[in-house]
């Protein structure tokens, strides 16, 4: 330590050349650094499990991409308040440290060095971003998956990474002091984590980085209206504006930064702006959603007897609506078994991603409605529409019924499921088997009484011999307005309610 | 040892991370005026957060105050650490509760939380962050362990929320009919976070003594 430096060392050129190189030298060490930092370490495999548990059983095995797309967005937030924390005291390092003066007998300048921090952070957003295409991809290589993704709103959470970071460099370089961070990120998390944002879909509440707008239905990808490519180029706009502002700050003063600055900031204006024009539903937007809410041009495919017309994006999945129909059909007899039906799928898009209206019942014959989501629940809610329409006719008629038919609708509709008893708990909205409830379909729900329920609680939980030939004989009898439940539960062998019942009870 | 408390006053004061607590202090205060300043009438639960954050705001100015620069130099002074640790403390404390104080008035009052029981949270936050530090201090030769301190406070206040057991029930609203036993669970972790404090607070001395990098090692 107390040798005495003798001999000068020698002089060394450092070009333009050789300043990159040490930018990148130490954006490559920082970079590494801010990789391994703990926050960060911990954030990402928060993360990665995250997106392993919740992809497991999302969307019940049949994702809309569309939806999946917006569904990447959010938890890259939280990595990125991870990175904005190690950015920043990464970049504070010198500072905390006291080396600061130790630096600056260097050859690279301060804003070199800065530079170098700013682009430490981008390696963490490649990062999110194979994690997001990691999740993406997962989704869309589900059997069940339909629709088309965007890329820009896949973008959204790698570039929310790289905002997050670049600006805990700039904040770094405005405030030099260590408290700043973390009661930044403690607003940050108010703001943006905890939804204490106002809400609504208008142009502020766009200059949040994540705007997941959730929809309680999948609506086509060409009905959605969110300004999503605008939004992405608003947050790489703002990224990089925060990195070169950051830099310049720091001393830079030469044409690049400077020209940086002013380019990057009218990239995240321009972003802004426009993205809060789109905000808005434009006419034509709201048109093509009237019009596929009230006439929408489907997509119609034959399937042994049925028809089924969806929308294009939902074609593929024509053969798993089709191969409920023909399992319920199966089971029925008399003229219903080779009746020839047509499944609708149908949408209200009116009132936008957040409404939910609710479908009317068609009242044309034969027709069933199907929604746009699929799996768990909607399984057994269509099987009984479609039960409904091939007991009673028409949707409409079948959400009136109140005698014994309902027996056997709801024997249609689930006893060639897998857990019919558990899914007539599911099918029923307070997720009983016992009592009266209300019974879910796609439009209008269906009514069961207690006495109904008891009977098919019967004839699901231990099924006697024959059911199944019992409904095909007594068919014209089982499915004739008025049948009692008594005698209904008689025809199929099993025990009637205690008391005779009616919907009016 | 009781002459030198006096003496220490002043200069101990002068030693405290004013800037960071000061910052930590307004923000807070902001934060917490922020519903009545915009004419908002928050639910419950959103007072409830907006409480809980301030607290945490309140923590993370309090990690940084027994960051002690001159560590290496205090450490072989007669003074014991717990007693200059405690002057710091002593000394914040009666300004901290002035400001939790105003925080709970500021707060919109129609849909405040029980005074008490919130106290009682924040009071584990703040102690959370003290035990953080020393136990910082005592484990590591950081001389201002206060960033990583804030971190760490910080993950855990993301952490615990969205990883704690349901049946703890720390997080409740207050409507909720397990929040006076989710409080006295609190009390247990102010109680086990104040012990944690106690325990790091001395220098450590004697066989388990120094680390490697230690100063009374031979030189």
């Amino acid at each position: 330590m107390s040798a005495v430096l003798t001999v000068t060392p020698p002089a060394v050129e450092t070009g333009p050349r050789g300043g990159t190189r040490a930018v990148l030298a130490l954006a490559r060490f920082e970079a590494r650094r801010l990789l391994l930092s703990i926050p960060v370490v911990i954030a990402f495999v928060a993360y990665a499990a995250w997106i392993v548990w919740r992809t497991r059983s999302s969307w019940d095995g049949y994702p809309a991409l569309q939806d999946v797309d917006r569904a990447t967005q959010s938890m890259p937030m939280l990595v990125g308040l991870a990175v904005l924390l190690s950015a920043n005291l990464a970049a504070l390092r010198s500072v905390r440290h006291g080396t600061e003066n130790h630096l600056a007998v260097l050859v690279m300048t301060p804003w070199r060095r800065t530079a170098a921090h700013a682009l430490s952070v981008v390696p963490a957003a490649l990062l999110t971003a194979v994690c997001v295409a990691g999740q993406f991809a997962w989704e869309a290589f589900k059997p069940g998956a339909v629709g088309r993704g965007s890329p820009a709103e896949l973008l959204v959470g790698p570039l929310t990474v790289l905002l997050f970071g670049t600006f805990g460099v700039l904040l770094a370089r405005v405030i030099r002091s260590a408290p700043a961070a973390p009661l930044v990120l403690v607003l940050l998390l108010f703001t943006l984590v905890l939804g204490t944002a106002p809400g609504g879909a208008s142009g502020l509440s766009w200059l949040a980085p994540v705007v997941a707008e959730t929809s309680p239905d999948t609506l086509p990808s060409d009905l959605l209206g969110r300004p999503a490519a605008w939004h992405a180029l608003y947050l790489a706009g703002a990224a990089l504006c925060a990195a070169f502002l950051a830099v310049l700050v720091a001393g830079a003063r030469n044409l690049a930064v400077r020209a940086g600055v002013v380019l990057t900031l009218a990239l995240a204006v321009t972003g802004g702006v426009m993205q809060a024009g789109g905000a808005a539903p434009s006419p034509e937007l709201t048109a093509a959603r009237e019009r596929a809410s009230v006439r929408p041009d489907l997509t119609c495919v034959e399937h042994g007897r049925s028809t089924y017309c969806a929308f294009p994006e939902w074609e593929p999945r024509t053969g798993t609506w089709a191969g409920v129909v023909d399992r319920v059909q199966s089971l029925t007899g008399g003229s219903a078994h080779d009746r020839r039906l047509v499944v609708r799928q149908r949408i209200d898009a009116r009132y936008g991603m957040e409404g939910d209206a609710a479908i009317p019942a068609l009242t044309d014959a034969h027709q069933v409605t199907v929604g746009t989501s699929w799996g768990g629940n909607r399984v057994p809610e269509f099987s009984s529409a479609v039960a409904a329409v091939l007991v009673a006719g028409t949707e409409d008629a079948g959400g009136e019924i109140c005698d014994g038919r309902m027996v056997t609708l709801m024997w249609l509709s689930l006893s060639w499921q897998d857990d019919p008893l558990n899914a007539l708990r599911r099918v029923r909205v307070d997720d009983s088997v016992r009592g009266s409830a209300v019974v879910l379909s796609p439009t209008d729900p269906l009514s069961m009484t207690e006495g109904q329920t008891d009977v098919v609680r019967r004839l699901l939980e231990n099924s006697p011999a024959g059911v199944g030939e019992q409904v095909k004989a007594h068919w014209d009898e089982l499915t004739s307005p008025g049948v009692t439940t008594a005698r209904a539960a008689e025809l199929l062998g099993v025990a009637g309610p205690e008391k005779a019942d009616s919907c009016e009870e | 040892m009781r002459g030198v408390t006096p003496a220490l006053v002043g200069p101990v004061w002068r030693t405290l991370p004013w800037r960071g607590l000061a910052a930590a202090g307004a923000l807070g205060l902001l934060l917490a005026a922020a519903p009545d300043a915009v004419g908002a009438e928050p639910a419950s639960w959103e007072t409830l957060t907006l409480l809980r954050g301030v607290a945490l705001i309140g923590a993370l100015g309090l990690a940084f105050l027994l960051d002690d620069p001159a560590r290496d130099l205090t450490a072989p002074v007669p003074t014991r650490r717990p007693l200059r640790q405690a002057l710091r403390v002593a000394m914040v404390a009666p300004l901290a509760a002035l400001w939790w104080t105003a925080v709970l008035l500021l707060a919109p009052s129609a849909s405040r939380p029980p005074a008490g029981d919130i106290t009682v949270e924040a009071a584990v936050l703040a102690v959370l962050a003290l035990a953080g530090a020393a136990t910082a201090v005592r484990l590591t030769d950081e001389a201002r362990p206060g960033p990583s301190v804030a971190a760490a406070l910080l993950l855990v206040a993301v952490l615990v929320p969205l990883l704690a057991p349901e049946s703890w029930a720390l997080f409740v609203p207050p409507e909720d009919p397990r929040w006076p036993a989710a409080h006295d669970r609190w009390a247990v972790l102010l109680a086990a976070a104040a012990v944690v404090w106690g325990v790091c607070g001395p220098e450590p001395m004697g066989r388990w003594g120094r680390r490697s990098r230690g100063i009374a090692g031979p030189a």
